[in-house]
């Protein structure tokens, strides 16, 4: 019909911008209808970015300290009643916090923002509605109640499940993760994607770790780009698409995860039907 | 409160401090070393004398001027006892009929020289090189008591309390205790501790600290040294024989036939004589008096034969010990049999030399912030009882962490420095493909590549096999346990750590030991700096081991992607 495909012509599907990061990051949520669209006053809301290496930004393991505060800082000014960023590591909690330079940067915003959480007890076990091989997961109780949940991924390669993007960092909120491994897993990033589906993910692609990830030391190119969606599925095959990933190029349908998220309608990964609006600040 | 109690309290409450914060604070281990038995036998057993045993040398010089104040007023087992005591006696008190006047009496057959019977002993098997101090140090005994059971209990109580206050903490958004975890630590082998410390309170049932009157071998070593200390008990003239002083007594210092006699090796200056006394006549002083102490009642000769038979007991004791199949001794390694999962701390010294100067306090394994190092039962013999090894399936082995060598009182465990550390290998990780996920089970598994902080796992392509599988790169593992602690595969590991080129130095630094035998020990390097900036379709920047890059594969493709449609 005339008027929807009018309209959908309109809407961006994928923000991507190139430059500055706090200024990227901010125009490419403005691209997307601005934060006021996500984070209304009085929410909670949880970002989770990657920061589950002890390293620093230069390895491209970890979302960049300053995509993370700016995320934040939008949300605060949006009104949100608190903010956390949150993540669950496999390496000693208190040294990613530090060398991520994640919690130095939004501790100086707001403290007590950014938290580590392993404890089982902070862990809540919800079903999986429309999981096929992952049926139930212990999510984090802080992300079971919140309001919005902003995934900011870094964009690196993944020995097992390709690359890590929005779709895989969702495992950073759950408890158990040793069994995707045993059961699929590509399968159940999906089935964990169809649980904690952000609203609004936005990949931090101002250096992209593209061979020896996730925990590097790899390959690490420099982008300087934010790409911004709606759409966790858009945004993971818009990035597929858009970089080299151990020296080639691939298809977002190479990568098995956001194939199969596609094919159950979480999302799309036809990059190319999609209103993608690019921009250099 | 008297000044007694008070001094008891403090150092209690510092011994406490001290063990909650071993990790974190400096000379955690304090306590252990003030105890002259642990560090008399373990100078023995291991023939080495060390500035750390300073501490211990004091209180043995103390003992000289002051007698045994060491067990009256400093130690936490003493304080502990005492405690006990009072509060067992107070809740008897309230719910029990009390048995008036009922005195407490040690049995006739017991000797007050018992204690110094398991001190020749226990020098008789340090003489053999063979250390069993752990079984009757009193510092050991109350750290481990404290530190592998009263703390652990401690910490679940506070982590269920955490959880119970959570919905009011979230709902007043304070954010240090919403976030607060509390891991309790867990360990094995801790009914040993507990019936030993049942034992050793029950006993309080009998006499007073019957502990310290008749077993602990510290206060056997001070007794020999407060025979006629320079501050004493000295009972004046005003005496008038009543007894009361002999009866009250908790360490059985005074008979009741001559209560203006002492005897000072037995005596622990804690004066409750000196309060109770009807007729004031009784004070510690230095002043010279003559004095009527109880002089040595067994003839000499005969005391002599029996002290001469402990130690030739304690000498027999470790001969029959070095004979087990699991003994160590010497350097070489042939034929010696140990449990093939025996990981011990970084900086532990060369097994034999471990093994003689382990007290088996468990300092280490409370400091230990992940709980890797537990107490083990038979993997290392019978002289192996309750020494530390990594346990990496509980939790890794950091190698960012001194922790365990930094509170070591005897130097066990070596203390390194964080360059060091990272050389300090304990291991070498080994996988079993009929376990693992990606090798046998085909699936797509990279979990300890991921964790690996030494770069010590490679994945390569294989031919027939649809995900890339692991290899270990041993010359750069180092036996953490990272991969095996986040194995997916339940229960034993698909990735497990063995012994193998564990470095066990006596001297000499690691990073030295490691590179004469080829080993790149080296926790992930950062990638050079970010100049150059390139993009997408341009080469980029070099890494640091370009030639380990993984390979793109059989099919040339970036490993986790497929053919796709």
């Amino acid at each position: 019909m005339l008027p929807g495909r009018l309209f959908a012509r309109n809407k961006t599907d994928i923000a991507v911008v190139k430059g500055d990061i706090e200024t990227a990051v901010r125009k490419s949520v403005d691209m997307l209808g601005g934060i006021s669209r996500f984070v209304k006053k009085g929410n909670r809301v949880v970002i989770k970015p990657n920061m589950s290496f002890a390293v620093g930004p230069e390895r491209a393991s970890n979302t960049h300290p300053l995509v993370a505060k700016t995320i934040a800082a939008l949300c605060r000014e949006a009104g949100a009643a608190r903010v956390l960023i949150l993540d669950n590591p496999l390496a000693p909690e208190e040294r990613c916090l530090e060398a991520s330079g994640i919690y130095a940067a939004c501790e100086s915003l707001e403290k007590g923002m950014t938290h580590m959480v392993s404890n089982p007890r902070s862990f809540r076990e919800v079903e999986i509605n429309n999981g096929q091989t992952l049926k139930k997961t212990e999510v984090m109780k802080e992300v079971l109640s919140a309001d919005v949940l902003i995934a900011a991924p870094v964009a690196k390669s993944h020995s097992g499940a390709g690359v890590s993007l929005t779709m895989k960092g969702m495992m950073g909120l759950i408890q158990n993760r040793s069994v995707m491994h045993r059961r699929g897993l590509h399968e159940c990033i999906v089935d964990l994607a169809s649980l904690l589906t952000p609203q609004l993910a936005i990949v931090d692609a101002t250096r992209v770790l593209t061979t020896g990830g996730p925990g590097g030391p790899g390959k690490v190119i420099i982008p300087e780009t934010i790409i911004a969606s709606t759409d966790m599925v858009a945004a993971d095959a818009y990035t597929v698409a858009a970089f080299e990933w151990y020296g080639k190029t691939y298809a977002p349908n190479q990568v098995k995860h956001i194939r199969l998220a596609h094919e159950r309608g979480l999302g799309r990964m036809d990059i190319e039907n999609l209103k993608v609006r690019k921009q250099t600040v | 409160m008297g000044f007694r109690r008070t001094a008891q309290l403090v150092c209690l409450t510092a011994f406490l401090v001290l063990l909650a914060g071993a990790g974190h604070i400096q000379e955690a281990d304090l306590f252990l070393r003030l105890d002259p038995a642990l560090v008399g036998i373990t100078a023995i057993a291991e023939r080495k004398w060390s500035w750390l045993f300073l501490p211990a040398l004091i209180v043995v010089f103390s003992a000289f001027l002051f007698g045994r104040i060491f067990c009256g007023y400093i130690c936490p087992m003493g304080t502990s006892l005492d405690l006990y005591d009072e509060a067992h006696g107070a809740v008897a008190g309230r719910f029990f009929q009390r048995k008036p006047g009922k005195a407490r009496h040690a049995p006739q057959w017991l000797s007050p020289r018992l204690n110094r019977h398991i001190l020749v002993f226990l020098v008789g098997a340090a003489i053999a090189g063979v250390s069993l101090v752990s079984w009757m140090s009193p510092l050991s005994l109350i750290t481990r008591f404290y530190g592998l059971i009263i703390y652990p209990v401690m910490e679940i109580v506070a982590s269920q309390a955490l959880v119970l206050i959570y919905p009011l903490v979230s709902w007043l958004d304070i954010r240090s205790l919403m976030f607060a975890e509390l891991t309790p630590p867990r360990f094995t082998g801790r009914f040993v501790v507990l019936l030993c410390f049942f034992l050793i309170f029950a006993a309080g049932r009998i006499t007073p600290r019957f502990w310290c009157r008749y077993l602990c071998p510290a206060g056997g070593l001070l007794a020999v040294a407060a025979s006629k200390p320079l501050l004493r008990r000295r009972v004046s003239d005003a005496c008038n024989q009543c007894g009361i002083c002999a009866q009250k007594c908790p360490m059985g210092a005074i008979e009741n036939c001559c209560p203006e006699a002492t005897d000072h090796a037995a005596c622990i200056s804690c004066r409750t004589c000196e309060s109770l006394c009807p007729q004031q006549a009784i004070e510690f002083s230095l002043q010279a008096r003559p004095d009527r102490d109880a002089g040595p009642e067994t003839a000499l000769s005969k005391s002599r034969r029996q002290f001469l038979i402990s130690g030739a007991a304690g000498l027999g004791t470790a001969a029959v010990s070095l004979t087990g199949l699991h003994a160590v001794s010497g350097k070489t390694v042939e034929g010696r049999v140990l449990g093939e999962r025996l990981i011990r701390p970084p900086g532990a010294l060369p097994e034999p030399s471990f093994l003689a100067s382990c007290v088996r306090c468990g300092e280490c394994m409370s400091a230990c912030p992940t709980n890797t190092l537990q107490p083990i039962w038979f993997d290392a013999g019978f002289l192996g009882m309750f020494s530390p090894a990594i346990t990496p399936r509980r939790k890794y082995c950091d190698p960012r962490c001194t922790a365990c060598g930094e509170v070591c009182p005897t130097g066990a465990i070596r203390t390194l420095s964080a360059e060091d550390r990272v050389w300090a290998r304990t291991g070498t990780a080994i996988i079993y493909r009929q376990k693992c996920l990606a090798w046998e089970h085909k699936k797509s598994c990279m979990v300890c590549d991921e964790v690996c902080p030494y770069d010590a796992i490679a994945f390569e392509n294989k031919p027939g096999l649809p995900y890339p599988v692991p290899h270990v790169k041993e010359n750069r593992c180092a036996g953490c346990g990272y991969c095996e602690h986040y194995c997916p595969v339940t229960n034993k590991a698909a990735i497990v750590v063995t012994p193998m080129n564990a470095l066990r130095l006596s001297t000499g630094t690691y990073r030295e030991a490691g590179e004469i035998r080829k080993y790149k020990l080296s926790l992930r390097p950062p990638t050079v700096s970010l100049e150059p900036r390139t993009y997408p379709g341009a080469t980029g920047m070099g890494t640091k081991h370009p030639e380990e890059t993984p390979d793109n594969g059989s099919k040339g493709r970036a490993p986790g992607f497929d053919a796709g449609y």
